[in-house]
C-alpha cells in the first residue's frame, strides 16, 4: 500500500509545481498588462487565483488520501487536467495578445 | 467501472464533428492501471510548467529587457512557443490516455522536438536581432 502512497505523493509534488510555475507566470502578466491598461492586471490576477486555488487543492486532496488508500482505491484527476489544460491555454494565449498590444501601443 | 465501454465515434455511419484529442478520455475503454494515469498525469503537468517556462521568459524578456534590441522578437516569439506547447500538451495527454484505456500503444509525440528546434528558432531570431541593432 504504501508504494502506491509513493505514486500519490510523485504526483501531489508534480500538481504542486505546475500551480507554483501558474502563480509566477500569472504574476509576470499582471504585470506587463498594467502596461497595457491598468485594469488589464485583473486578468492576470485572476490567473494567479486560479493557480492558488490549485495549489491548495493539490495539498488538501493529498492530505485526505489515507482513506480512499486504505479502501484499495486510487484517486485519478482526469477533471483537474482538463482544468489545468483550459487555464493554460488561455493563460499563454492571453499573454500573447497582451504582449503584442503592449509592443504596438 | 471495470466493463469496456463502447465509444460512439466508431459507429459506422457517424461523422467526425470534432478532433478525437477534444474528447473526454475517461468516456473512452476503461479504467486502466491507476499508475499509468498518473505517469500519464505527471507527463503532462510537466509539459504545462515547461510552457508555463517559456510564457515566464517572454514576458519576462518584455518587462526587464530594455535596450536588448531584440526583446519584442523574443518575448513574443516564447509567448506563441509557449501558447503552442500548451495546447500540444493538452493533445498528447488526452490521444496518450486514451490509448491507454484502451490498451493500445501510445501515439508517437512530436513536442519534445518541436519544443527544442522552437526554441532554437526563436532564439536564433533574437540573437540576428541583436547583432543588428547593435551595429
Amino acid at each position: 500500500m504504501f508504494d502506491r502512497m509513493l505514486q500519490h505523493e510523485r504526483t501531489a509534488l508534480a500538481w504542486e509545481r505546475t500551480a507554483i510555475a501558474t502563480i509566477v507566470a500569472a504574476a509576470l502578466l499582471a504585470r506587463l498588462a498594467v502596461q497595457v491598461h491598468p485594469a488589464l492586471a485583473a486578468v492576470g490576477i485572476g490567473y494567479l487565483l486560479i493557480g492558488a486555488g490549485l495549489l491548495v487543492w493539490a495539498g488538501y486532496h493529498y492530505d485526505q488520501l489515507h482513506g480512499p488508500l486504505r479502501r484499495g482505491e486510487s484517486p485519478v484527476h482526469p477533471r483537474s487536467v482538463r482544468l489545468v489544460g483550459r487555464t493554460t491555454v488561455a493563460l499563454t494565449g492571453t499573454s500573447a495578445i497582451i504582449a503584442v498590444l503592449a509592443t504596438v501601443l | 467501472m471495470n466493463e469496456p465501454m463502447t465509444d460512439p465515434a466508431d459507429d459506422p455511419g457517424r461523422t467526425r464533428r470534432s478532433p478525437r484529442w477534444l474528447k473526454d478520455p475517461t468516456t473512452v475503454g476503461s479504467d486502466p492501471d491507476y499508475r499509468f494515469t498518473l505517469a500519464n498525469e505527471r507527463t503532462f503537468l510537466a509539459w504545462i510548467r515547461t510552457a508555463l517556462a517559456l510564457a515566464a521568459g517572454g514576458l519576462g524578456a518584455l518587462t526587464i529587457l530594455d535596450d536588448f534590441g531584440g526583446e519584442k522578437v523574443l518575448g513574443i516569439g516564447l509567448l506563441v512557443l509557449s501558447f503552442l506547447t500548451a495546447i500540444t500538451s493538452y493533445r498528447r495527454w488526452s490521444l496518450s490516455e486514451q490509448a491507454i484505456r484502451k490498451n493500445e500503444p501510445l501515439p508517437r509525440s512530436r513536442l519534445p522536438l518541436v519544443m527544442a528546434v522552437g526554441v532554437a528558432i526563436v532564439s536564433l531570431i533574437a540573437a540576428v536581432a541583436f547583432i543588428w541593432s547593435a551595429q
